[in-house]
């Protein structure tokens, strides 16, 4: 196998699966903070509220942390030509995940897992706000390294290596930051559907109704919120960063070959790299040329415009940012319909919306890590958006017969980890918030 | 400046080192202490609102690295590829280990992920030795600073040497920590063992001494009088347990590993990765880091957000300190 794509494969496969964790951890901190000052102030049904969030949210953490240990050193291990040219200045942000976010999340969660009858009330709630921030810093932190390498700003190239200049100007990038509300947003919609989701199983079980109701009503209301901002305004904004520094990304993700003014918007169609033309396509005539440039008329470049050995895999990118979207609008769909029910007070004793509900749960994660994969396949063939290719940015003295090694490797132990995660999981939903 | 940042990453590392050194330790000795399920137990337990965040200390580490000397960073890890990747998994073992113990009630289960937790940590303290050995010892560079060696080099009788030194230190570390937070008929062995352990690690210690003067070549300078500071804690440390004065015992041996750790950056400054044989040139502090501004910019963020950390984590670990209970 061919070192680059042995490498690719291996940062893809762990980075996938650890992010399954985060999305869980961004979106549940706020419910588990929310419970826990709830408690705090004598309310019994929220302190096992409470306690159920929290041992939820412990294994997930577990996972996360354990899978995430391989991330931090896998820049250094497989891409040692990429860490070495640009270490000046990832390196900083991912220091300050470690530093400001990471201790944060783990003292504090140690706090909460085992300090509820050591530590004085007020540090018990307050453990569960830091723990809430140190989550939501820390992909910050991330998603800021990320979108320097889709959007380098901040830098100067000195011979073979790219120095830091200022690290507010990485930091305070509007690149990142619309990136970074876009996956918060859609790590709530996640964490509330997964509150809504346990919630509708128990109504459905007829037990804990009362805890049940409750879990219902806050993780509907959240998730229509998120569901709204995930679209608009933070995927738009973040479309339009895209539109203007990655042309070519924008038109693999819309499948659109040739450069047109009126450009359509394809809801669906399969694209056919040998014909350059998209298979079956239904087309909402000029829309694409209005959410790329707000303008029915604009002239929108297609992947024709542009050599052959700049385009990322198309259909890749195509259909992860189409799986994307089209999920996203389903739970738009999902959650003001739940919602309306919830304000003609029939939700509690509608079972279609609360199986809907119940059947949503994985659908957030999919779409998040579609839309991961929209980001970062459609980055290729950079990691360094214009500046550095993929392929020049692995290890010199890696082979690909040791990068295969270590991918089986991790492939083993991320099964028997994703197997006890499902059943440790399932299990404490089981047993209930008793 | 590359010299504080020097300071720092061995910082980190110390504290590493100390840190999760104890939760390491527990492990090594838990099965010559714990006879009973409820002993392994408490056993497990008495690290587990801290092992996390004491590991955060070496991914935080690996990420200073990264922002202060990428060179060093790329070069080190990408050479070392396999054994960093296995020390990778055995950390994942044993953080799935001590989190998954609980969630059954079944012997079997807790005996299996005993196993995992004792076998994973004892090789992590191995792996974490013969490292350091080798960045004692010196390795093998080519041309362009990527390590030029084989992994059996790697498992030179030097580092193998430095390897086992570095399991009986931290077990006795583990133990001396594991005396402050258990209770009941099981401390009695733990603090037999800290008494039998300590010769071991005394006469382990004369023997790294010896070699690494004979690995390195001998030469005195003023920074030659560590290794009498390294002495008075080793008798502190008995003296203290020996009179049950636990937390005195606790601070002589955090105190002994860091001035082991304080020779071992002394030894090896300024490179950071030395190369083979030894005083031969390597990846020196002053070639791997980045243009004076990324440096500066790397190091106020790392040490502002360090002291903030070393804040909340003493208050913390004070509200949490002592005895924990295990329940039936």
């Amino acid at each position: 196998m061919d070192v680059v794509i042995a490498d690719r494969l291996q940062f893809a496969f762990t980075i996938m699966f650890h992010y399954l964790f985060p999305i869980t951890t961004i979106g549940l901190a706020p419910f588990v903070a929310l419970y826990t000052i709830q408690a705090a102030r004598g309310d019994a049904d929220a302190a096992r509220a409470a306690a159920f969030w929290t041992r939820i949210f412990a294994i997930n953490f577990a996972v996360g942390v354990v899978t995430g240990i391989p991330m931090e050193f896998q820049f250094g291990t497989n891409w040692a030509a990429f860490s070495a040219a640009s270490g000046s200045v990832i390196g900083q942000p991912l220091a300050m995940e470690g530093v400001y976010a990471f201790f944060l999340e783990s003292v504090f969660l140690g706090v909460l897992l085992a300090g509820k009858d050591r530590v004085p009330s007020w540090l018990y709630s307050t453990s569960a706000v830091a723990v809430w921030f140190g989550s939501w810093l820390s992909g910050f932190f991330i998603v800021a390294t990320d979108a320097w390498m889709q959007h380098p700003v901040g830098y100067t190239i000195v011979g073979n290596r790219i120095e830091l200049t200022s690290l507010p100007a990485v930091l305070l990038s509007p690149f990142a930051w619309w990136q970074y509300l876009h996956v918060v947003c859609g790590a709530m919609v996640a964490g509330s559907f997964v509150v809504a989701g346990v919630g509708a199983y128990y109504l459905l079980s007829k037990r804990e109704t009362v805890i049940a109701q409750r879990f219902v009503k806050v993780g509907v209301i959240v998730a229509l919120i998120f569901a709204v901002l995930v679209v608009f305004p933070t995927g738009d904004k973040n479309g339009d960063e895209v539109t203007k520094y990655q042309p070519i990304k924008l038109a693999a993700m819309e499948g659109l070959f040739n450069s047109t003014k009126d450009a359509p918007l394809a809801i669906i169609g399969m694209p056919d790299t040998h014909t350059d033309d998209l298979i079956d396509p239904i087309y909402v005539p000029d829309l694409l040329s209005f959410l790329a440039y707000g303008n029915f008329r604009a002239g929108v470049k297609g992947l024709s415009a542009y050599a052959t050995e700049l385009w990322p895999p198309v259909d890749l990118t195509y259909y992860a940012y189409h799986v994307m979207v089209g999920l996203g609008t389903i739970f738009m769909g999902i959650a003001t319909l739940a919602a309306l029910f919830l304000w003609r007070k029939r939700l509690f004793d509608t079972p279609l919306v609360l199986w809907l509900l119940m059947l949503v749960m994985p659908f957030p994660y999919i779409a998040s890590e579609a839309g991961w994969v929209t980001s970062e396949v459609g980055r290729q063939p950079w990691i360094i958006y214009g500046l550095m290719r993929t392929a020049s940015g692995v290890s010199p003295t890696v082979a690909s017969g040791e990068a295969v090694f270590t991918l089986i490797g991790f492939a083993g132990m991320y099964f028997l980890l994703g197997f006890l995660f499902l059943y440790l999981t399932l299990r404490e939903i089981g047993h209930g918030p008793v | 400046m590359s010299v504080v940042a020097f300071i720092v990453i061995a910082f980190m590392l110390t504290a590493y080192v100390l840190l999760d050194g104890y939760d390491l330790g527990v492990a090594a000795v838990t099965p010559l202490v714990a006879r009973t399920d409820r002993e392994r137990e408490g056993s497990m337990r008495s690290i587990g609102p801290f092992w996390n965040g004491n590991e955060v200390w070496l991914i935080a580490a690996g990420g200073a690295l990264f922002a202060l000397f990428p060179q060093a960073y790329a070069s080190a890890f990408s050479g070392f590829y396999l054994p960093l990747i296995v020390v990778l998994w055995l950390l994942m073992f044993r953080g799935i280990a001590i989190e998954l113990r609980s969630h059954f009630p079944s012997e079997i289960w807790h005996q299996f992920w005993d196993a995992c937790f004792f076998a994973s940590s004892v090789l992590l303290i191995l792996l974490f030795g013969v490292a350091l050995g080798n960045l004692l010892r010196g390795v093998p560079l080519g041309p362009q600073g990527y390590f030029s060696g084989t992994f059996d080099e790697l498992l030179n009788p030097y580092a193998l040497l430095v390897g086992i030194f570095a399991v009986v230190a931290l077990a006795m570390h583990g133990a001396v920590f594991l005396v402050l937070r258990i209770d009941g008929p099981a401390v009695q062995r733990v603090r037999r063992l800290v008494t039998r352990l300590w010769p071991a690690v005394v006469v382990l210690y004369v023997a790294v001494t010896a070699a690494t003067l004979a690995e390195r070549g001998i030469g005195f300078s003023w920074i030659d009088v560590i290794p009498v500071l390294t002495l008075v804690a080793l008798g502190a440390l008995l003296f203290f347990s020996i009179n049950g004065r636990e937390r005195g015992a606790f601070i002589a041996s955090s105190l002994f590993l860091a001035s082991l750790l304080l020779q071992a950056a002394v030894t090896m400054y300024p490179y950071l990765i030395p190369s083979l044989p030894p005083r031969k040139g390597g990846i020196s502090i002053f070639d791997a880091s980045p243009s004076p501004v990324a440096l500066a910019s790397a190091l106020t963020v790392v040490i502002v957000g360090l002291v903030v950390v070393i804040i909340y984590s003493v208050l913390v670990a004070r509200q949490m300190a002592g005895k924990i209970v295990v329940e039936d």
